[in-house]
C-alpha cells in the first residue's frame, strides 16, 4: 500500500478473482522493529488505571470511509481498529512482536486441517456489539459477502474461499466455503488451495464481523455498531471524528489481547496543514498531530524545544524507481542495472530531510527475511559504460510521479541522474488521486516512475509476490509497474506460497528471491523512510505504542 | 495656425497643450506617434519602470546562460545535494545532512540508541558572494542554484506571459472586428462565446485547462502539443482571457464602425476585411498596445499563480510561480526560495503596470483600458 492512500493492490486482487495464494497457515511471521525516541521495547498493553477524559488528534485528510468494508487508507484503520475487531489480530505492543496473532473475537487462533485449506474458529461466548445485540458466528459470512455486495476494496483477500468467486459475480445466496453455526459459534472457511497468509487477512477490518443487518452501502455517516473497546458516536468527512468507549466491551473478555483503552473519547480533527497540525498540537489544542509530519522546516526548532514530545519511528516500506522491462530503453538489463549505479541513495535520503535510510533491497529492513545486498554502489562511470554497451545512449525517457509530499524531489534527481547518464529524460507530474491507476495501466506504457509500498500485513508475500510476480500482471490496476516476469522466479514465488510458516529457512529464501530479482533490476530501491510522532506537553510517553501495521496506538496513551 | 493657449484656457486634452505650446512651424505634420512619444518621455517614472523591465529581460534572456555557465558554474537543472562548498573559506555542505542520529556519533541512531536528536537536512543559505558567485541566493532540497533557477524561472514566465498575451490580443482582434463589423449572428455567437468565458472565474478555468492538459497535452486537429512543454500554460492563459481584451475592443470598433471615415471607404468599393485592416485596426492599435503591456503583467502573476498550484509551468522546469511553491516548504529556514522569486514577479509586474499606464496616457488619455477579472 501507499502511505496515506489507499492500499492500492487489493482493487487489483478483486479484479483478479482466481489468482490463488496458497499455502497454510503462517504464524504471524515478518516481524518489524519499531525505533523510538525511548528505544522501541515490547511493553504489554492494560489500561492499568490510566483513563482520562479525551484524547485530541489533529489528523490529516486521508480518512477515506469509516465503514471497515471501504476504507484502505492508514488513516481509515488508524481510527477503526480499535473500533471493529477481527476474529484474530495483532498484539497491541511496540517492536516486532506486534506482528504476533492472537485471538479476538475468536477463543484461539484457527485450526489449520492438515491440507491447509479449511481454517476453523470459535466465537468467543457472550459477544455483544456496541447496542447491546449479540455478535453470531453468521455475522462473519454477512461480513465477508457484504464486502462483496459494497465492492470492498478488500474482495481480493477472500477469492481463495470457496464460493467466493460465484458469490462475487451473482451476489445472490451465500458463499458456500464459510459454514458458521451461531448455536456453538463455529465457524469454518474452506479455501480453494492453501493460503500461505490468509491468517493476515483474517486480521484485517474487512474481516472485522459486522452485525448481519448491515447496509450493503457505505455506512460512514452513520457508523455500524463496533465490538471494539471504542464506538464511533459521529463523523464529519473532512471535519472531525468522535470516538467514545463502547459500553459492552470489557477487555477480560478478550484476554487482555485488546486494550480497554485509556480515553474516554477520542476527537480526531481533520486539519490539512502539517504546521497548523503542529502548532496546534504545541498550543495543547489537540494531544497528537496525528498522521501530519513534523515540516522539515520545522524540524531543528521542534526537537529544539520539544524533543521529548517526538517519537520517530520506521513503518515497514521500501520507496523505488520501477522499470517498465517492456519498454525501451529498459528492457535492456544493462540499462536497469545502470541506473541503479548511477543514484546515489545518500543524495536521495536528504531529499527526504534525512529521515530515511538508503536500501537496495525490495524488503525492508524491519523483516526477518530481508537480507542486505550491495549489488549496486554508486558509480556514475560504470552506469555510463553500461549505457554506452547497451546502445540506447541518447533514448528519451519520461519519468512519472505523483505531485504529492517531497517524493517529487525523488524524481527531480532522477531526471538530472539520467541526463548524466546519457539520456534525454523529462518528468510527467500527475495529480496524486490518478497516479497510480494511471501508471498501473499498461496502456500508459510508463517508461520509468517512483512507487513506494508499505506493507497491508506482515509478510514478505504482500512484497514479492503483489509486485513483481509475473502471474500477477494485469491489464489495468496493475502494481508490478515493472512488468517484471521471470518465469524461474515466478515459479520460486509461488512454492514459497505454499510454505506454511516464516521459519528461517523460508524466511532466507525470501532473502535470496530479494536478492536474484534485484540482480535483474526490475526496480531501483532506494530508502526505507522514518516518520515522526509529535505530542503535546500533558501526554505521557511512557505509555506510547507504535504499531508495526497500525502505527500510533491511541487506546493506549496516557495523560500526565 | 494653430490658436496658442491662454492661462485662461483650460483643457484636457494633454496633446492639445502639448501642440499649443510648440511652436507653430514645429508641430507641422508630426504624427500622433510622435505625440505620443514626447508625452511618454516627459513620464519618467514610466520610462525607469520600461528601463527596469529592459533589464529583467536581459538578466532571464542572453545573461542567465553566462551566469549559470561561467558565475555558478551549474545549469538549471544540475542537482549538488552532497556537494560541499567553499563559503568564507568553511566548507559547507549544498544540503545538511539531517536525520535522526546518534548525538555522540552522529551516524544514524541504532536499535535501542536512546541519546539521539532530529536533524533537518536543510539546503544551504545565501552565500551572496563568500562563494565565488555559488549558490548566491541559497540552493533547495535538490542541491539546485536558487539564483541560477531565478534567471531561467524568470525567463520562462516571461515567455509564457508575453507569448499568452500576444496570442490573447491578436485573437480578440480578430474576433472583436469580425464582430462589431458584421453584427448579426457572428457578432451574436462571438459575444455569446466571450459571455461563455466570463462566466468562469479565470484562476479556477485555468487550473481545470492547465491540469487536464498536464497529463498528457494536447493532440487533436493536428496540433501536438506534449505535456511539460512551454506550450500548454501558454494557450491555457491566452485562451481564457481573450474576451477580456476581445470585449472592450468591440465595443471600440462597434463606435468606429458607424463613423463617416468607414462609410465613405464602404462608398469607394472597399471590401469588409479591407476596412476592417486598413481603416479600424490603425484607430484601435493604441488600445491594443496598451492592453498588451498590461496583459503581460496580468499573464505573469496568472501563470505564476497556475505553476504554485501545479497547473502551469512543470517540474523541472523552473518558473517564478513554481519557484515560490518550491520554497514554501523552506519559509521559515530559508526564506529567501520563495521571496527571491516573489520579489522578481513584484518588481516585473510593477514595472510593467507602471509603463503601461505611461502609455495609455501618452497614446490615449481619455482611454479607460484596464484587465478587469
Amino acid at each position: 500500500m501507499n502511505r496515506r492512500h489507499p492500499w492500492k493492490w487489493l482493487a487489483v486482487a478483486s479484479l483478479a478473482v482466481g489468482v490463488a495464494l496458497f499455502a497454510a497457515a503462517c504464524g504471524g511471521g515478518g516481524g518489524n522493529k519499531t525505533t523510538t525516541t525511548s528505544g522501541g521495547g515490547s511493553t504489554t498493553s492494560t489500561a492499568g488505571g490510566k483513563t482520562f477524559p479525551v484524547f485530541k488528534i489533529a489528523t490529516d485528510t486521508g480518512t477515506d470511509y469509516l465503514d471497515p468494508g471501504l476504507s484502505y487508507t492508514v488513516e481509515g484503520w488508524g481510527v477503526m481498529w480499535n473500533v471493529y475487531l477481527p476474529l484474530i489480530g495483532y498484539k497491541h505492543v511496540n517492536g516486532p512482536d506486534g506482528a504476533t496473532l492472537v485471538p479476538y473475537l475468536a477463543q484461539d487462533l484457527p485450526k489449520i486441517s492438515s491440507d491447509g485449506k479449511t481454517y476453523t474458529l470459535t466465537l468467543r461466548k457472550g459477544l455483544k456489539y456496541s447496542d447491546g445485540t449479540p455478535v453470531k458466528a453468521s455475522d462473519f459470512r454477512a461480513t465477508i459477502e457484504r464486502d462483496f455486495k459494497v465492492d470492498s476494496p478488500g474482495v481480493g483477500f477472500f477469492s481463495n474461499i470457496v464460493g467466493a468467486a460465484n458469490f462475487g459475480k451473482t451476489k445472490k445466496g451465500h458463499i458456500t466455503g464459510i459454514v458458521t453455526d451461531n448455536g456453538t459459534g463455529k465457524i469454518a472457511i474452506h479455501l480453494t488451495a492453501p493460503q500461505g497468509d490468509f491468517q493476515n487477512i483474517l486480521a484485517t477490518e474487512f474481516a472485522a464481523p459486522l452485525p448481519a443487518n448491515a447496509p450493503a452501502k457505505d455506512t460512514s455517516n452513520n457508523p455500524l455498531p463496533s465490538t471494539g473497546p471504542y464506538m464511533i458516536t459521529s463523523y464529519k468527512p473532512n471535519k472531525q471524528i468522535v470516538e467514545v468507549r463502547n459500553p459492552h466491551f470489557s477487555a477480560a473478555t478478550y484476554d487482555n489481547n485488546v486494550p480497554s483503552g485509556n480515553p474516554d473519547k477520542v476527537i480526531w480533527d481533520v486539519i490539512g496543514d502539517d504546521s497548523v497540525a503542529l502548532q496546534r498540537t504545541i498550543t495543547g489544542q489537540d494531544d497528537w498531530s496525528g498522521y501530519h509530519p513534523i515540516p522539515t522546516d520545522r524540524l531543528a526548532s521542534t526537537q529544539q524545544k520539544y524533543g521529548p514530545q517526538i517519537k520517530v519511528f520506521t513503518p515497514a516500506n521500501t520507496y523505488y524507481f520501477f522499470m517498465n522491462v517492456r519498454t525501451p530503453p529498459f528492457n535492456n538489463v544493462k540499462v536497469r542495472q545502470a541506473v541503479n549505479y548511477a543514484i546515489n541513495r545518500d543524495a536521495l535520503v536528504r531529499v527526504y530531510g534525512g529521515l530515511a535510510t538508503p536500501s537496495e533491497n525490495i524488503l525492508p529492513p524491519t523483516y526477518p527475511s530481508y537480507k542486505k545486498h550491495s549489488f549496486y554502489p554508486y558509480n556514475l562511470s560504470k552506469a555510463k559504460k553500461l549505457v554506452s554497451q547497451s546502445g540506447t545512449k541518447g533514448m528519451a525517457v519520461t519519468v512519472w510521479n505523483h505531485d504529492r509530499g517531497l517524493d517529487p524531489k525523488a524524481t527531480a534527481y532522477l531526471v538530472d541522474v539520467l541526463n548524466s547518464i546519457g539520456y534525454k529524460a523529462k518528468e510527467k507530474i500527475v495529480n496524486s488521486t490518478i497516479y497510480w491507476t494511471t501508471v498501473g495501466n499498461q496502456a500508459t506504457k510508463a517508461q520509468i516512475g517512483f512507487a513506494d509500498w508499505f506493507q497491508d500485513y506482515p509478510h514478505p508475500l504482500d512484497w514479492i509476490d503483489v509486485l513483481l510476480n509475473g502471474n500477477r500482471i494485469t491489464q489495468t490496476h496493475n502494481n508490478n509497474y515493472s512488468n517484471f516476469d521471470d518465469k524461474a522466479l515466478n515459479s520460486q514465488i509461488e512454492t514459497l506460497k505454499k510454505q506454511p510458516t516464516l521459519t528461517s529457512s523460508v524466511n532466507s529464501k525470501w532473502g535470496g528471491l530479494d536478492a536474484s530479482i534485484m540482480k535483474q533490476a526490475p526496480w531501483a530501491p532506494f530508502l526505507n523512510r522514518q516518520f515522526t510522532d509529535f505530542f503535546n506537553a500533558d501526554v505521557d510517553l511512557s505509555c506510547y505504542e507504535n504499531h508495526v501495521l497500525y502505527e500510533f496506538d491511541y487506546a493506549t496513551i496516557c495523560h500526565k | 495656425m494653430a490658436q496658442s493657449a491662454t492661462e485662461t484656457d483650460f483643457s484636457l486634452d494633454t496633446a492639445a497643450t502639448l501642440a499649443a505650446s510648440e511652436d507653430a512651424a514645429a508641430i507641422r505634420g508630426r504624427s500622433p506617434w510622435y505625440l505620443a512619444w514626447r508625452r511618454l518621455r516627459r513620464n519618467h517614472v514610466a520610462l525607469a519602470s520600461l528601463g527596469v523591465f529592459l533589464l529583467i529581460l536581459i538578466a532571464c534572456f542572453p545573461l542567465a546562460p553566462v551566469y549559470a555557465k561561467h558565475v555558478a558554474k551549474t545549469a538549471q537543472n544540475t542537482n549538488h545535494i552532497l556537494e560541499v562548498v567553499k563559503v568564507h573559506g568553511e566548507s559547507t555542505p549544498v544540503v545538511s545532512q539531517g536525520g535522526y542520529v546518534s548525538k555522540k556519533t552522529g551516524k544514524a541512531c541504532g536499535t535501542g540508541e536512546t541519546d539521539c536528536t532530529l536533524l533537518s537536512a536543510i539546503p544551504i543559505a545565501p552565500t551572496y558572494f563568500g562563494a565565488h558567485g555559488k549558490f548566491v541566493l541559497g540552493a533547495d532540497a535538490n542541491g539546485r542554484d536558487i539564483a541560477v533557477r531565478l534567471l531561467y524561472g524568470g525567463r520562462n514566465s516571461l515567455i509564457v506571459g508575453i507569448g499568452s498575451s500576444a496570442i490573447c490580443v491578436f485573437f480578440a482582434i480578430i474576433l472583436s472586428l469580425l464582430a462589431a463589423y458584421f453584427g448579426g449572428w457572428l457578432d451574436f455567437v462571438i459575444t455569446r462565446f466571450f459571455d461563455l468565458f466570463y462566466a468562469f472565474p479565470v484562476v479556477l478555468l485555468g487550473i481545470a485547462l492547465g491540469s487536464a492538459l498536464a497529463i498528457n497535452g494536447f493532440h487533436h486537429w493536428g496540433v501536438n502539443v506534449q505535456s511539460g512543454s512551454l506550450w500548454i500554460p501558454t494557450l491555457v492563459i491566452s485562451y481564457v482571457l481573450i474576451p477580456y481584451v476581445g470585449r472592450p475592443l468591440r465595443g471600440q470598433v462597434m463606435s468606429l464602425r458607424q463613423k463617416e471615415f468607414v462609410e465613405a471607404s464602404i462608398a469607394g468599393g472597399a471590401g469588409p476585411f479591407r476596412i476592417m485592416f486598413t481603416e479600424l485596426f490603425p484607430n484601435i492599435i493604441s488600445s491594443v498596445l496598451v492592453f498588451f503591456t498590461l496583459i503581460i503583467a496580468n499573464n505573469i502573476v496568472l501563470e505564476a499563480a497556475l505553476s504554485f498550484l501545479g497547473a502551469g509551468v512543470q517540474d523541472p522546469t523552473p518558473s517564478w510561480g513554481k519557484l515560490i511553491a518550491d520554497g514554501q516548504d523552506l519559509i521559515v529556514t530559508r526564506p529567501a526560495l520563495a521571496l527571491a522569486p516573489g520579489l522578481a514577479i513584484v518588481l516585473t509586474v510593477l514595472s510593467l503596470n507602471i509603463f503601461g499606464d505611461g502609455l495609455r496616457d501618452a497614446l490615449d488619455p481619455r482611454a479607460k483600458v484596464k484587465i478587469e477579472h
